[in-house]
């Protein structure tokens, strides 16, 4: 056998198990709360959606994801939904605190079913039977309507009422007030550099007339002067990435800034209609 | 001979140096599979403490159904008087925990089956409750014997590969034993076009 081929055959046989072991979807990039897979919300409500639960996770570091999928490739609900939550790390590191909300529509020949997966850190604000609560008051029966926007917004308010009971602090990083303190710093460093700049030419030139050469030169120091400021200033925005910043069509609101390392037990509740 | 002493001398510290690092790992790499155990017990315990309850609940609207709670008792005290050993994590050890947890499964969902005869009980909000408290432990064991699976492989394929075999032997590393998939719960996933 000819080299090449071995490894191509040596490549798929690698990637092939892995392929196929994991239906569950990658994590999103850009990350981002709201995932419609499904495509069963309209832009706007996937925005409004994004904005709530974006919202909640900067006040409260409580991460609850919306996975919407037309097809939960042979696992139950509560299997599909405990492993987006494991594969995408939904929640805090530090108190687990990630929920999915799984919804897979009804359609003509298959069940419509739900699933909400609390993270350890959840269990004891939102027990199972609460869970179970939420998907068959709030959910179910708007669902069955064809309403899943108004159900699973819903959901989402009882949860973060129940999950802000128990786990209620801002996420990771600087306040808002910190940012602005970084901010204005960044600013008064990049008018210093400019003055320092302008100075030294000031001192180096004497009185000579400007000609052509120095307007270049002027104008390249500016520009140095901008490319420093503006390295202070995302300094000094975080020296966290916040990775969605603005992405995908969000933009205009500060996007949602990742999911943190958030695990995993199994608790939660299905449901089917 | 003095040049020869140093050699021999630095010889033996790469050893012991590999054999430390070696070991602390193959340490660490248990006790990831022991902690991975101990959720796993937990969460099994935690359907065990359900049972009161839902017998309780299920009592009150379906009392002759004796047969079905009989079963339940006898597999609660089988499994009460086997307790594993962590440190004897082995096939024959993890394969019997299995069978007698699996027959209390197979009772409790008996228990949920003849419920179903019973629409006074079903329509209880006391009993949705225990069936939604269940069916999450279920669903926590499930994922707790899979990320227990995923520990002991990890730590077998070290003890397994050279050159870590090597140190397993010589300190008594032995294989752990891994979940069955049970005959219900092994699906595959399902292909339609």
């Amino acid at each position: 056998m000819k080299r090449p081929v071995k490894y191509i055959i040596c490549a798929i046989m690698t990637v092939l198990p892995t392929v196929c072991a994991h239906a569950i979807p990658d994590r999103p990039y850009p990350p981002q709360l709201v995932n419609d897979f499904a495509g069963i919300l309209s832009r706007a409500q996937e925005i409004a959606l994004e904005r709530k639960l974006t919202a909640f996770s900067d006040s409260t570091s409580n991460q609850i994801a919306v996975v919407t999928v037309s097809d939960l490739e042979g696992y139950s609900a509560a299997e599909y939904g405990t492993e987006i939550g494991m594969a995408w790390q939904v929640g805090s590191a530090k108190f687990d605190n990630g929920i999915v909300v799984l919804v897979k529509p009804k359609t003509e020949l298959s069940r419509g079913e739900v699933n909400i997966s609390v993270g350890y850190g959840l269990e004891g604000a939102i027990p199972d039977s609460y869970a179970k609560r939420i998907i068959t008051n709030e959910m179910i029966p708007l669902f069955s309507q064809g309403n899943y926007y108004s159900g699973i917004d819903s959901a989402c308010t009882v949860l973060m009422q129940l999950a802000s009971g128990e786990i209620s602090e801002p996420d990771g990083g600087r306040t808002e007030a910190e940012d602005i303190i970084f901010g204005i710093g960044g600013w008064l460093l990049l008018v210093a550099l400019i003055i320092i700049a302008g100075r030294g030419r000031r001192g180096g030139g004497g009185k000579n007339r400007r000609n052509q050469e120095d307007t270049w030169a002027d104008d390249g120091d500016f520009i140095k002067g901008l490319i420093i400021g503006d390295i202070l200033g995302n300094a000094g925005r975080g020296g966290y990435s916040r990775g969605g910043f603005g992405s995908g069509g969000f933009g205009g609101f500060g996007g949602f800034g990742g999911f943190g390392g958030g695990s995993f037990g199994g608790g939660g509740a299905s449901g089917s209609w | 001979m003095k040049k020869g002493l140093l050699i021999v001398i630095a010889v033996i510290a790469v050893v012991v140096i590999w054999a430390v690092t070696g070991y602390n790992r193959l340490v660490s790499g248990e006790e990831n599979v022991k902690s991975a155990w101990s959720q796993v017990e937990n969460v099994y315990q935690r359907r065990l403490d359900l049972i009161p309850n839902l017998e309780a609940t299920v009592k009150g609207y379906a009392e002759h159904e004796q047969e079905t709670f009989k079963s339940i008792t006898e597999s609660r005290s089988k499994i009460q008087q086997l307790s594993i050993d962590p440190d004897q994590l082995t096939e024959e050890n993890i394969a019997a925990y299995q069978k007698a947890q699996g027959e209390l499964g197979a009772a409790l969902g008996r228990l949920i089956a003849i419920s179903e005869a019973y629409p006074d009980l079903k329509a209880s909000s006391n009993f949705s409750e225990m069936q939604a408290e269940l069916a999450g432990t279920e669903n926590r064991i499930a994922t707790e014997r899979r990320k227990y699976n995923e520990a002991a492989r990890a730590y077998n394929t070290m003890i397994r590969r050279f050159p870590g075999n090597l140190l397993a032997s010589v300190f008594g590393f032995g294989q752990k034993g891994y979940f069955e998939a049970d005959d219900n719960a092994a699906k595959a996933p399902k292909v339609e076009f």
